[in-house]
């Protein structure tokens, strides 16, 4: 693998329950915009809960072009769909030549795929039986239909990998997709997250009782739970030359990585956090860095009372004492908690902080947790000249990943 | 990065364990013994009633007993998937003679690919929901329905805390999932990891199967699998587990190891394809194993036997077979091809236990035959009725998907 060549961002896309687009996504993150509210994509009547980070007023058919049927597409493919389309076009890479298609990929994080549409099968299938039920509605039941979907739509011949560690998925599609261009399986490749909100994740959650019946409120000493959300989050990953080749802007630079699994409980992170604090030394050994150089952590932050702690007794035995002079926040207490797609969706608002000069805040965190002392940024959005930003996703089943972003100076870099 | 004549210790990439749970029996041994032999585990399916569909064969795993391999108080957390995954991780460290110690659990790790996960509890989680209301569903479920759930219960039964990561790609999951764990041995992150995939025979997923015309006798005939042969109808389907284990050369001469194969190197790719069909282009293939060659550093003429991925249905293994016809056409002697789906049944991540056959087939200088073949589609040196002696060194693992999605690897002997 060259170790010496630099991957950047050059395109960015998403939905989100908090930015139809990027643009408006930035601002909103900037702004410290709540997306946690009642949803209306199903009815919650019968659940414990009712609120969630749902993205509003989505139609499909303004940002997928016609000639892409989007009858056999669920949710998370047309949220997918939409947000390849918004970065290809950022990168000024739609309609992609057909030059770049034979080394093009896909790589995504998935989550519930299409088991929203799958719940009417389910449903067809206790009511009325196996030979009435619609089985045209399954075809695009898992994860991997998103990413085929891309593909062929697009035209592709790369690679193309679904990842399936829940909450760090899309994190370590970033991570798989800049390995898979570092040695030459790729030069090009799109990857991200997506994570469609549907009753039964809903339902999995309530039953966990590890839902927020109100707003997630990350590091306060009242937080409840989580929020739920759903989102897709596409970034265009590229060497730096061929950016630069083709006078492309940059968003950053995606640095290194670190994956690791804590061995401890299925649904509980370890609480002496030593799967999170493993995760954080392997993506600043992988990227090169010490821990002086981390000017931003965007937390994992679910808010769920085990987490938070969890993860600041990380941080601070990572980075020792210096812990408490690195700005840290929840960015879920806006856009909610996106599982599969929360990697990458993180991911962009790394981006955007260091690109936009900005640290996005942690909203609803009005009294801390005494157990939580770091600098969480709970007073609104604060400028700030980022160099490099670190990223946590932890995941049920144990999977940590951490992903850290550097900042472009030079030609191409894209400024907010 | 294509590989060039120096390549050091730490980036060759050897098997030096295998563990497996499969319809042809539990552990190398057995298996081996089984495989050889030309045994064929298809037979009318036990464990759960096939009556409202066209099919009734299966090849299931039988003689598993998971407390054999899994404290009880792991396995009553489990599911079906987990159990497999697990006793084959066992099984494939012990196969290695790696102890999972303190010292060296941070770096061992496991890489999985399933294509559907856990289907059983998936459909009961949702069964409930539906039926009865949230309120009723089974919280100790949930952990399960996630598709990164088998890896997680692993990590944990086995302590290992390396890096650990699930991927799906339909029929190409496990491939693709040791392509991925060469790649990350490659990038240093890791010394020992385990890689492979799992899939479950589950009665909505064999009825499914049945409404996409997958299973034989999809179109009409006798039911039985055939790949290659002039009558196929259709596959029949498999479930089970097979696991790698996987080290760099250096870190295997360092211990002492023994070696089975080197895996050389790995081609993704894909082509256009509608949801869920099989692409009818052979392109696709042809382009992926010329990758994977060019990553190997392996020419095309050295290639000496392919463990096929024709499963008996009747696109693939036309398609498959016109590939290779095309690929090889300038070749005096042609490679060996084999396919032991018609043994093992098509359980999509069966590619765990094609790499492990392919692994000792190179041990042993040999091929398993292709059961249920008797007339080629066309004459190619298909390996039919008894193993047969390949010469040569090279051989190549086929993984192709529905959804138009491929992942090759190359297996070498490896002398010392």
């Amino acid at each position: 693998m060259s170790k010496n060549k630099r991957i950047v961002v050059t395109g960015l896309g998403t939905k989100n329950a908090i930015g139809g687009d990027v643009a408006q996504f930035a601002a909103a993150l900037r702004q410290g915009v709540c997306g946690i509210s009642e949803l209306d994509l199903f009815d919650t009547s019968e659940f414990l809960t009712h609120k969630g980070g749902q993205v509003k007023n989505f139609n499909p058919r303004r940002c997928i072009p016609k000639e892409f049927s989007l009858k056999r597409m669920s949710r998370a493919d047309q949220l997918s769909y939409a947000a390849t389309m918004e970065a290809l076009t950022d990168a000024e890479l739609y309609p992609l030549p057909e030059s770049i298609k034979e080394y093009t990929g896909v790589a995504i994080g998935g989550g519930a795929g299409g088991l929203f549409e799958a719940e009417n099968f389910y449903a067809d299938l206790l009511s009325k039986g196996f030979g009435r039920s619609r089985f045209s509605r399954l075809s695009a039941i898992y994860c991997a239909s998103s990413a085929d979907r891309i593909a062929s739509n697009l035209g592709l011949l790369g690679p193309k990998i679904t990842l399936m560690t829940a909450c760090s998925a899309g994190a370590t599609a970033l991570g798989l997709a800049r390995d898979l261009i570092l040695n030459g399986q790729a030069r090009l490749m799109l990857a991200g997250g997506v994570e469609p909100m549907c009753r039964i994740t809903y339902a999995a959650f309530n039953a966990l009782k590890s839902v927020d019946e109100d707003v997630c409120r990350p590091f306060a000493r009242n937080r409840a739970g989580l929020s739920l959300g759903e989102a897709s989050a596409i970034l265009v990953l590229e060497p730096l030359e061929s950016a630069l080749d083709r006078g492309a802007k940059i968003h950053g630079e995606i640095l290194g990585y670190g994956v690791t699994c804590d061995s401890f409980h299925m649904t509980s992170p370890d609480e002496k956090a030593s799967g999170a604090v493993r995760a954080m030394q392997a993506a600043l050994k992988d990227s090169g860095l010490a821990v002086e150089d981390i000017d931003y952590i965007n937390a994992h932050g679910t808010a769920t009372p085990v987490n938070d702690v969890t993860e600041t007794r990380a941080i601070k035995e990572v980075f020792g004492k210096r812990a408490y002079s690195i700005p840290v926040s929840s960015t879920k207490s806006m856009h909610a908690h996106t599982l599969g797609a929360s990697g990458a969706l993180e991911g962009i608002v790394s981006l955007l902080a260091l690109a936009h000069g900005f640290i996005p805040p942690t909203i609803h965190c009005v009294e801390r947790d005494p157990e939580c002392d770091l600098d969480y940024v709970t007073e609104g959005a604060r400028p700030a000249d980022l160099r490099f930003v670190l990223s946590n996703s932890f995941a049920f089943g144990g999977n940590n990943t951490t992903v850290i972003f550097g900042k472009y100076e030079g030609r191409g870099a894209a400024h907010g | 990065m294509d590989k060039n004549c120096e390549i050091s210790d730490h980036e060759r990439i050897v098997v030096t364990g295998l563990g497996m749970v499969t319809p042809l029996g539990v552990g190398k041994d057995e298996f081996s013994r089984r495989l050889f032999e030309g045994d064929c585990a298809i037979d009318t399916v036990q464990t759960f009633d096939t009556r409202a569909v066209t099919s009734h064969l299966g090849a299931e795993v039988r003689d598993f007993t998971p407390r054999d391999f899994i404290s009880v108080k792991n396995l009553r957390r489990m599911d079906k998937t987990s159990s497999m995954a697990t006793a084959s991780a066992r099984l494939a460290l012990d196969d290695a003679g790696i102890a999972v110690t303190p010292e060296n659990r941070d770096r061992i790790g496991l890489l999985l690919g399933t294509a559907f996960g856990a289907t059983d509890v998936t459909v009961q989680f949702a069964g409930t929901l539906l039926s009865e209301g949230s309120s009723s569903v089974n919280p100790i479920l949930v952990p399960n329905t996630v598709m990164n759930a088998p890896a997680g219960h692993a990590s944990i039964e086995l302590g290992f805390r390396g890096v650990n990561t699930t991927v799906t790609h339909f029929a190409v999951s496990a491939e693709t999932a040791i392509a991925y764990a060469v790649s990350e041995l490659r990038r240093g992150v890791a010394d020992v990891l385990l890689s492979g995939g799992v899939d479950i025979l589950s009665k909505f997923c064999y009825e499914c199967l049945t409404k996409f015309h997958g299973l034989s006798p999809d179109n009409g005939g006798q039911e039985g699998a055939h790949p290659f042969d002039v009558e196929r109808n259709g596959y029949v389907a498999g479930e089970g587990c097979g696991i790698l284990c996987l080290e760099t050369l250096a870190k295997a001469r360092e211990r002492g190891a023994k070696i089975y194969c080197e895996i050389v190197g790995a081609g993704l790719g894909s082509s256009p394809s509608g949801p869920t069909a099989w692409s009818q282009d052979t392109e696709g293939i042809k382009r992926t194993i010329q990758r994977a060659l060019r990553n190997s550093g392996v020419k095309l003429k050295d290639v000496s036997a392919v463990m096929a991925a024709a499963n008996g249905g009747r696109v693939l293994d036309q398609v498959e077979t016109r590939a290779y016809q095309e690929l090889f056409a300038s070749r005096e002697h042609k490679p060996l091809i084999t396919s032991i789906k018609g043994a093992i049944g098509e359980s999509f991540s069966g590619g765990g236990i094609r790499a492990c056959a392919l692994a000792l087939s190179v041990k042993k200088g040999c091929l398993p035959p292709t059961i249920g073949l008797s007339r080629p589609i066309v004459p190619m040196d298909f390996v039919i009725g008894k193993k047969k002696i390949m010469n040569g060194n090279q051989t190549v693992l086929a993984g192709i998907s529905f959804g138009g999605t491929y992942a090759y690897l190359v297996f070498s002997s490896f002398n010392h």
